[in-house]
């Protein structure tokens, strides 16, 4: 009996991975988007030494390679701090700081495109600083950096592929151990490749779909 | 919990020596990308409608697939239908399609700045078609990109650690091979981290003076 050919039961394993993907790029892209508005948020209101520790924290996760981020807090941090982390932790741990990177940037630009004057006529209005932000900034900016958005959250899903390097049993990894039991590199990897790209359209999708209805409001209706 | 540096002097040869090779797989890849950019930002400005759907395809496919996927592809995949080459010429190989994908966009929208009237006057000036290419829209193109160019090479050197996947021994490579001799991983992580941060730093300072430099002449028109 031979274990090269292609069984029914390796699409549910091509699924199971996909899955695993997905799911992590759903828990990091929440909690990096929250955490990177929060870090906008220290900015905005100028919050002193947090303000800048947080903008050189994204400017060295920004350039530096995810692959390394991974590597130091699934291989560096048990060593330093004497502590278990489990490959899926390190995965949704640098993830998530990476993705809150680059939030953090497009978060800043997206409120720094409000101009000062409208932030003015609302405390003059008698507007706390607390409902500039929340009547005024934000629907703005959120207008404003929801394209930039959908198009880091279509490259983080494919930075998840990452994770299969520290033993994280997802999409990748699953082409990996096919591609060595059937030993069909070409239908394998282009199967995986598929797969990670009808995802990241259909991310992409949604996310133009989101950005068509939150600027609705300033879209040309005709006369 | 401590923090010993020290422990890296030993091996600062040998990374630097991953690192050369680091900077040696970029800098052919670059070119490649360039190269393959261009060819593609022709294709996806011509008017023929055929070769702007096939280059749209392929940029399609290698901006949603992640690179691991496609460097096992590639790596993997090209040794089946024969041709065997090693690591790191697969390695230069998959980074240019892939940048090519990213530097294909940005050489098209140089293409797309050009003053419609400069290809008019060139036109009649009596000039070939492929004259103007490329003695007139490609420079003009290729000198106003430089800077979107350069975020290109920035993210080309942030994903070349992932050759390391494929048993190249550049920076990543080469510190995992120091992590497994001296058992310190969260030093040789957080130092080459910081290593990555500086050198996508001067690279994208080289960038700016580059783009300046090149622009002189038209210091208003981009700023």
């Amino acid at each position: 009996m031979r274990f090269t050919d292609f069984t029914p039961f390796d699409l549910v394993l091509l699924a199971q991975g996909l899955g695993v993907n997905v799911a992590l790029f759903l828990v990091t892209s929440l909690l990096g988007l929250v955490i990177g508005i929060g870090w906008a948020i220290v900015r905005y209101y100028h919050v002193p030494v947090l303000s800048e520790l947080v903008a050189f924290v994204s400017e060295l996760l920004k350039n530096s390679p995810v692959l390394v981020q991974l590597f130091l807090v699934f291989f560096g941090l048990p060593g330093l701090l004497h502590i278990r982390v489990t490959p899926v932790m390190a995965a949704a741990i640098t993830l998530s700081a990476n993705t809150a990177a680059f939030t953090y940037v497009i978060a800043v630009s997206a409120i720094e495109s409000i101009g000062r004057d409208q932030i003015e006529a609302a405390r003059v209005f008698g507007l706390s600083r607390w409902q500039v932000l929340r009547h005024v900034v934000l629907p703005q900016a959120a207008a404003f950096a929801v394209g930039p958005l959908v198009a880091l959250l279509v490259n983080q899903l494919q930075v998840t592929s990452l994770i299969s390097v520290i033993g994280v049993v997802d999409l990748t990894k699953i082409g990996n151990i096919l591609n060595m039991r059937t030993l069909k590199p070409f239908i394998v990897w282009t199967a995986v490749g598929l797969l990670y790209y009808l995802a990241s359209k259909l991310v992409a999708w949604l996310g133009s779909r989101f950005e068509k209805r939150l600027r609705a409001h300033s879209a040309w209706r005709g006369l | 919990m401590r923090l010993d540096l020290s422990v890296l002097l030993p091996h600062l040869g040998f990374l630097a020596q991953g690192a050369f090779l680091t900077a040696q797989a970029c800098a052919l890849a670059l070119v490649g990308s360039v190269i393959m950019g261009a060819f593609v930002a022709i294709a996806r400005t011509s008017s023929s409608a055929r070769l702007q759907r096939t280059s749209l395809i392929y940029v399609d496919i290698f901006r949603n697939v992640p690179f691991i996927v496609q460097l096992f592809f590639f790596y993997y995949g090209l040794p089946e239908i024969g041709i065997s080459i090693d690591a790191f010429t697969t390695g230069v190989i998959a980074l240019s399609m892939a940048g090519g994908a990213y530097a294909s966009d940005v050489i098209r929208a140089g293409i797309l700045a050009i003053d419609q009237g400069i290809i008019e006057a060139a036109e009649v000036s009596g000039l070939s078609r492929r004259v103007i290419f490329t003695r007139i829209v490609l420079p003009i193109a290729l000198r106003t990109s430089v800077r979107p160019l350069g975020s290109v090479l920035i993210n080309m050197i942030l994903t070349s650690s992932i050759l390391s996947t494929i048993t190249l021994n550049e920076l990543t490579g080469s510190a995992q091979i120091v992590v497994s001799q001296t058992y310190r991983p969260f030093e040789v992580y957080v130092v080459l981290l910081v290593v990555y941060a500086i050198l996508t730093y001067l690279v994208s300072l080289a960038i700016a003076l580059l783009h300046r430099r090149l622009n002189r002449d038209m210091r208003e028109a981009v700023a």
